[in-house]
């Protein structure tokens, strides 16, 4: 009888029938299933320390692809020059798709930067 | 351990990259944002957007920049260990209506009303398949690499079955598909659609419609298989949270049903080989394949040529997301045409449409622009393609192509995908930007 509720079984009440509190044409509770799958639990990661300043440093500017990210990098090279021109800047594109780790270029900023700026989506 | 990084995200996808960030576990990333769109402003107005304020802090994008890679870290930033998403309790209890109700405002359903998934039918569902109820199916993400995946046994795909409508003789169907790791929503900003073609007996065991409307609401197990797996996706993979894990700006109708077909097998021209076959499956066996697009033209056209040149033209003028990839959707008076004319299989017919179809010459120098720079300096055939304006180039765009950085192949295979179903009460067809995704058996899932 699960999932059929009691006020259909007791059928509609005739009319002119008085109205009353009876329990007969209360819908009955019944249990359903969580539908969700299971995500997979989510292993905290500590960021990365952070410089005490840039100066002098080498900041990497990384496109992910999507369309303009690399002439907006270009402005920010411009803007170190202009206002902080210790900075060094390095402009990459990542392989792959945005979806993509590209494990040769984290090796490269690990090897010979400081810092990454990554642009950035639409 | 990594480098400093300071993520750029424009304010369209806060929540995505937010949530995003939390699921990787750095829930405290320092993602600076910015106006949407960015793609087409011109380099000044990219400048003066690094002058200006962060949409969501009111902080300026350079400093808040700089910040982000000098400012100390926080406590919490600097946190471990393991967090375990919280999906709710294993059953829900109230009344049918509140229950109704309850589904579809936790976007746990299409929105449209569900059958509600109680023990009892959950457990009839699953007497439509031999495999046990714990066993692990597979995985499922909005996009696979950049949102979590999620696991899901045989039991969590019936109660999603369950919720669609579908009968238990669908569920190995429906194990199938799910089996995948396919989802029917897929995040992109690009909305994508989605395919569903059955071959092989089932077709005819489980009733699927292939004849008059077939592409249409008219039969019980296209209406719920279709629809079982965009819930499925929902509930199984995490995905279709609009802003979350979908992001298709228009959206498309196709969500709903997912196209959800049978090839009409009994009416293949002598010699077409059902499509489950042109993929390697034995034609006494039950398939499923699934295709990936955008979308599809529904073609009602009496020409004065044959079909497949109709078809030919049009594979040359049409133009949607995909430009390199389609699908052909045959009723069987056009297929016995054009075997009339000559094709004694679809891939002799895909192959000259592959072949014999052309580019607008507008179309090829959009998505060419290193050969229009090398048009401009002269260089052949671009130069000639040039002079030739918006006409047809010569350019045989519908082809498979190699992985990324592949050197180009010399004889490439056809990228077009033929399927004959219908009821054969006019000579139409669909076409459209669809690409063969993958198959998988239902007999595996029986």
């Amino acid at each position: 009888m699960m999932g059929i509720s009691p006020a259909i079984l007791a059928g509609t009440p005739a009319l002119g029938e008085p109205k009353t509190k009876s329990a007969a044409i209360l819908p009955a509770k019944i249990e359903t299933l969580n539908p969700k799958g299971l995500p997979p639990p989510i292993q905290l990661i500590p960021m990365a320390p952070r410089l005490a300043t840039l100066d002098g440093k080498t900041i990497f500017l990384v496109s992910d692809g999507f369309a303009g990210a690399d002439r907006f990098l270009a402005q920010i090279a411009i803007w170190f020059q202009k206002n902080m021109p210790s900075v060094k800047t390095v402009y990459r594109l990542k392989a792959g798709s945005y979806f993509d780790d590209d494990p040769k270029l984290t090796a490269e900023i690990k090897a010979s930067g400081n810092a990454m700026i990554m642009a950035y989506g639409h | 351990m990594g480098f400093p990084t300071a993520p750029l995200v424009t304010i369209a996808f806060k929540d995505l990259a937010k949530t995003n960030a939390a699921n990787r576990g750095m829930p405290g990333e320092r993602i600076v944002f910015l106006p949407h769109p960015m793609t087409n402003k011109t380099d000044e107005q990219m400048y003066a957007v690094l002058e200006g304020n962060d949409p969501v802090t009111g902080k300026n994008v350079m400093k808040e920049m700089v910040d982000a890679l000098t400012q100390p870290l926080t406590a919490e930033e600097m946190k471990t260990g393991k967090v375990t998403p919280d999906i709710g309790p294993a059953t829900y209890t109230d009344t049918a209506d509140n229950l109704q109700r309850f589904y579809c405002d936790n976007n746990l359903t299409d929105f449209m009303p569900i059958i509600l998934p109680t023990e009892e039918k959950v457990a009839a569902m699953l007497k439509g398949t031999s495999h046990k109820p714990d066993e692990v199916v597979g995985e499922l993400s909005a996009a696979r690499g950049a949102q979590p995946s999620w696991s899901f046994t045989v039991r969590h795909v019936a109660i999603n079955a369950v919720m669609a409508g579908a009968r238990p003789e669908y569920f190995p169907v429906i194990l199938a598909i799910s089996s995948t790791g396919q989802p029917a929503l897929f995040s992109s900003t690009s909305s994508f659609s989605r395919m569903l073609l059955l071959n092989g007996p089932i077709s005819d065991q489980i009733k699927m419609n292939y004849g008059i409307g077939a592409m249409g609401p008219f039969a019980e197990p296209n209406a719920t298989i279709g629809r079982a797996w965009t819930i499925l996706s929902k509930n199984l993979g995490g995905c279709g949270m609009p802003g979350l894990t979908y992001m298709g700006s228009l959206g498309t109708n196709f969500n709903y049903n997912n196209i959800c077909i049978a090839e009409t097998e009994n009416k293949l021209p002598d010699g077409w080989k059902p499509f489950h076959a042109q993929k390697g499956f034995k034609p006494d066996e039950s398939v499923v394949s699934i295709f990936s697009g955008w979308s599809l033209n529904n073609v009602a056209w009496f020409p004065n040529m044959p079909y497949h040149e109709l078809i030919k033209n049009w594979l040359t003028h049409f133009f949607s997301f995909g430009t390199s990839a389609a699908t052909l959707l045959l009723d069987p008076t056009i297929a016995r045409e054009a075997k009339e004319k000559g094709f004694n299989s679809k891939e002799e017919l895909s192959d000259y449409w592959s072949k014999n179809s052309k580019t607008p010459g507008w179309l090829y120098w959009d998505t060419h622009q290193r050969e229009l720079k090398q048009a401009q300096a002269g260089v052949e055939p671009y130069a000639s393609y040039l002079k030739m304006g918006d006409g047809e180039i010569p350019f045989q765009r519908f082809y498979r192509r190699g992985r990324f950085g592949a050197p180009p192949d010399p004889n490439p295979k056809s990228s077009i995908e033929v399927i004959v179903l219908g009821g054969e009460t006019n000579t139409y067809w669909a076409g459209g930007d669809f690409s063969y995704v993958t198959s998988a058996s239902i007999d595996k899932w029986r």
